[in-house]
């Protein structure tokens, strides 16, 4: 087998496994490296922080990501545009908040192009293989989380996972007396989980964040057919904000996933996370870095990851429309392989 | 101030927009670490046992109807001859050119036969073409042996050494770049065109092109070939056929008056003769000759393969149990074919230029043949009402005069074999 070009979306570290794990927050979190993601109403990653949402919202963001992988001697430039979240959240009793959406569980799109040869006749033929798949599963969450004091919110979720993802492998010759070839079939998958978190106010500065979720399995089935039922994980994690005043605002993260039951390949992870949001007003920054293992890599240990973010937002209309605007850039080792990511993402919220 | 941050705002949102139009996804990779747990599987196999019914038949495309007649003297392997009957002219001619008048027609004056030849071998020596006058009573039933001996033997006509006369200079046309060369003493020319075909013109004297009234100026004519060693050539038909133009004396109120034919005269019949007669089939598989032998196959693909993998090649082989006999010119391609439905040797064929393969068999080779069936064994996973059934003919059907012979599904160890290149499925789905 000689060099091949791979076309891969997300991360090629998902190829030979389920896929690349979504990552459960919106733009304000990501911009912050996921540090203010547990405090975030509008990140499906915690139900309980929604008891502070207020009134209605909704929230759907967009990210492109600029990413150059280096495998060996190669290196390319790959773009990728993503709709990962879409959410709809508001109280509908005084103590009680609602949420619907959806976020990506696991994004299962990736193109790989092989290149090799086979003796047939006595003759070596080199050929082109092309595996590909194109699509992912989502995470349909409905949460509610309740405010219970001043100091306790509480907060639970179902989610739904479901998704679809056009598969296809196709042969062709160089010797065009073979014909090329091409198989195809639509996989879809299913799975449920669900989610508690609790949110803590130790004193009027500082909170905690707790949570935990558990899924079942992800179900593959093909032309009707289970071909694959796989664990998935049990995840935990929390988290503590520290607001020393109005225009300052610092948090940190942390969070175990166990994904080593997902077959070969697969690991328990640890990620963290630590940011900041400065400054008050229409305007404020955010910083953030986080780190960690992926979940899925081809070594004996898990492929690493680095990340550091910012952004900002804007406030329109008396506040009623916000965009939020992120930067990230990732950094991705391991097993050979190199990935350094730019993220532009931009985030729309609207509260009527 | 303030416009000035929206127009920064608005561009940097610009950018994502433009940004997420486009994807570019393609980068290194290396396997296994990086491509999927599973891939394509190759299965390269012969299936030896999965034809059968076979059986040859011949008469499929008889001597006149043949797109061109056959020429050749090849001793010990056959002897052909193209064939020509002329239509009639009529027992009078117009005399005068300002009138309708017209008068009896006495006798012959001379007349010039021209025919193409449409491939020759170029390189054999001594090539020359006999012209005989054969009975106006030929027709398609008429064989070798009826003419010769006879009139092959005992009424010729021209005798033109065409290797002389291709050696003499020519004139080259400037417009249509053909060579031209006489012979100016027996009034006779050969132009030879940029597509090597030869365009033979023959003058005839009054003793040569005879006028039988009784005939009405129907005539026949015969050509034999010979060369140095083995010969062979192919004479026009239709288009490219011979044509005769008859110089003919008549009679105006006693006056004898020469005069041209008003027109050219075709033939009414164009074949040839050839000794020894085509072979009788047996239990080989004959594709070729004259009349034209077809071999019909009948593939039984296993129900895996037809249901389920995908056909990358297949080759269907074919071992020669007698092969073609002539000269090297006269190779000529075996093609497989399907049938709209399988009535045996009367199977209608589907003509059509993606489901027809074919393989060119050289005279005297005993390689096996391998014909590409690929696009055939394709048609029949697809559509599973189309009979699984191959005619082997060869092309040009008639109009070559050496068959091939291979072996037959009966013949164990030489039995025709299908050389199949398929994917099996791809495990969709599975970790």
């Amino acid at each position: 087998m000689g060099g091949m070009p791979l076309a891969a979306q997300d991360s090629q570290y998902g190829i030979r496994s389920l896929g690349t794990p979504g990552r459960w927050e919106s733009v304000r979190a990501r911009s912050t490296a996921g540090a203010f993601g547990p405090f975030d109403p509008l990140s499906p990653l915690m139900e309980a922080s929604l008891a502070d949402l207020g009134r209605l919202t909704a929230t759907a963001m967009a990210g492109t990501s600029f990413r150059t992988a280096t495998l060996g001697n190669t290196t390319s430039a790959l773009r990728e545009t993503r709709f990962p979240l879409l959410l709809l959240a508001g109280q509908v009793a005084p103590q009680l908040a609602l949420s619907a959406g959806f976020t990506t569980y696991l994004d299962k799109s990736w193109s790989v192009s092989t290149r090799d040869s086979v003796v047939l006749s006595g003759v070596n033929k080199p050929f082109t293989d092309l595996l590909a798949s194109d699509g992912s599963v989502a995470d349909l969450r409905l949460a509610a989380a309740v405010r219970l004091s001043r100091r306790l919110a509480l907060g639970a979720a179902f989610h739904v996972l479901a998704g679809s993802a056009r598969l296809s492998a196709q042969r062709t010759f160089d010797d065009t007396l073979y014909h090329a070839v091409r198989q195809t079939a639509d996989a879809r998958y299913d799975g449920l989980g669900v989610s508690g978190s609790a949110l803590v106010g130790l004193t009027p500065e500082l909170t905690v964040a707790l949570w935990g979720r558990s899924d079942n399995r992800l179900r593959t089935k093909v032309a009707g057919a289970t071909t694959a039922e796989i664990d998935l994980p049990r995840m935990a994690g929390g988290g503590v904000r520290f607001t020393p005043s109005p225009s300052a605002r610092f948090a940190a993260a942390a969070a175990w996933r166990s994904w080593f039951h997902a077959g070969p390949g697969a690991f328990n992870t640890w990620s963290w996370s630590v940011g900041a949001e400065l400054g008050s007003g229409a305007s404020p920054i955010r910083l953030g870095a986080r780190g960690g293992q992926l979940a899925f890599g081809p070594g004996p240990t898990a492929p690493t990851e680095f990340a550091v973010a910012a952004g900002t937002v804007r406030a329109f209309s008396q506040g009623h429309a916000l965009i939020d605007l992120g930067l990230e850039r990732l950094v991705r080792q391991g097993s050979g392989l190199d990935e350094r990511v730019w993220t532009l993402l931009v985030g729309i919220t609207l509260r009527p | 101030m303030r416009g000035i941050r929206l127009a920064r705002f608005g561009l940097a949102i610009a950018a994502a927009a433009l940004g997420a139009c486009t994807e570019q996804v393609t980068a290194p990779g290396q396997c296994p670490n990086y491509c999927p747990t599973r891939r394509l599987t190759l299965v390269d196999t012969l299936l030896r046992t999965s034809i059968g019914k076979d059986s040859a038949f011949r008469g499929y495309v008889l001597p006149h109807r043949a797109a061109a007649l056959l020429a050749a003297n090849l001793p010990g392997i056959v002897d052909s001859r193209p064939l020509w009957r002329f239509t009639t002219i009529g027992p009078r001619l117009v005399v005068v050119a300002t009138d309708t008048t017209q008068g009896t027609i006495e006798r012959a004056d001379s007349a010039r036969l021209q025919f193409f030849i449409t491939r020759y071998d170029t390189l054999e020596r001594g090539q020359t073409l006999r012209l005989y006058r054969l009975p106006v009573t030929i027709d398609t039933t008429t064989t070798f042996a009826m003419l010769d001996p006879g009139p092959f033997a005992d009424s010729l006509v021209r005798t033109l050494p065409l290797d002389s006369l291709l050696a003499r200079p020519g004139r080259r046309d400037s417009i249509t770049h053909s060579v031209t060369h006489v012979d100016t003493l027996a009034g006779d020319s050969i132009v030879v065109d940029t597509l090597h075909r030869i365009l033979v013109s023959l003058k005839l004297d009054s003793s040569k092109a005879r006028y039988v009234a009784a005939d009405t100026g129907k005539v026949a004519y015969g050509i034999r070939l010979s060369a140095d060693s083995l010969a062979s050539m192919v004479v026009g038909k239709d288009a490219l056929g011979a044509t005769l133009q008859w110089y003919l004396v008549a009679d105006s109120l006693g006056v004898p008056v020469k005069r041209a034919a008003p027109a050219l005269r075709g033939t009414t019949l164009a074949t040839f003769v050839f000794n020894p007669p085509a072979a009788r089939i047996d239990s080989t598989l004959a594709v070729g000759g004259v009349p034209a032998a077809r071999s019909v196959l009948r593939l039984a693909l296993p129900r895996p393969i037809r249901d389920s993998v995908q056909i990358l090649r297949g080759t269907l082989l074919l071992v020669p149990a007698v092969a073609a006999r002539g000269v090297r010119a006269d190779s000529f391609l075996v093609q497989a074919r399907t049938v709209f439905a399988d009535f045996g040797a009367k199977s209608p064929l589907v003509i059509d230029l993606i489901h027809v393969d074919s393989a060119r068999i050289h005279v005297g080779a005993t390689d096996t043949v391998r014909i590409e069936i690929t696009n055939l064994l394709q048609l029949w996973q697809t559509d599973s009402t189309k009979p699984a059934t191959i005619v082997l003919s060869a092309k040009p059907e008639g109009s070559e005069l050496p068959e091939i012979r291979f072996y037959p599904s009966a013949a164990a160890a030489y039995r025709p074999t299908i050389h199949l290149t398929y994917l099996q499925p791809y495990p969709f789905g599975v970790p």
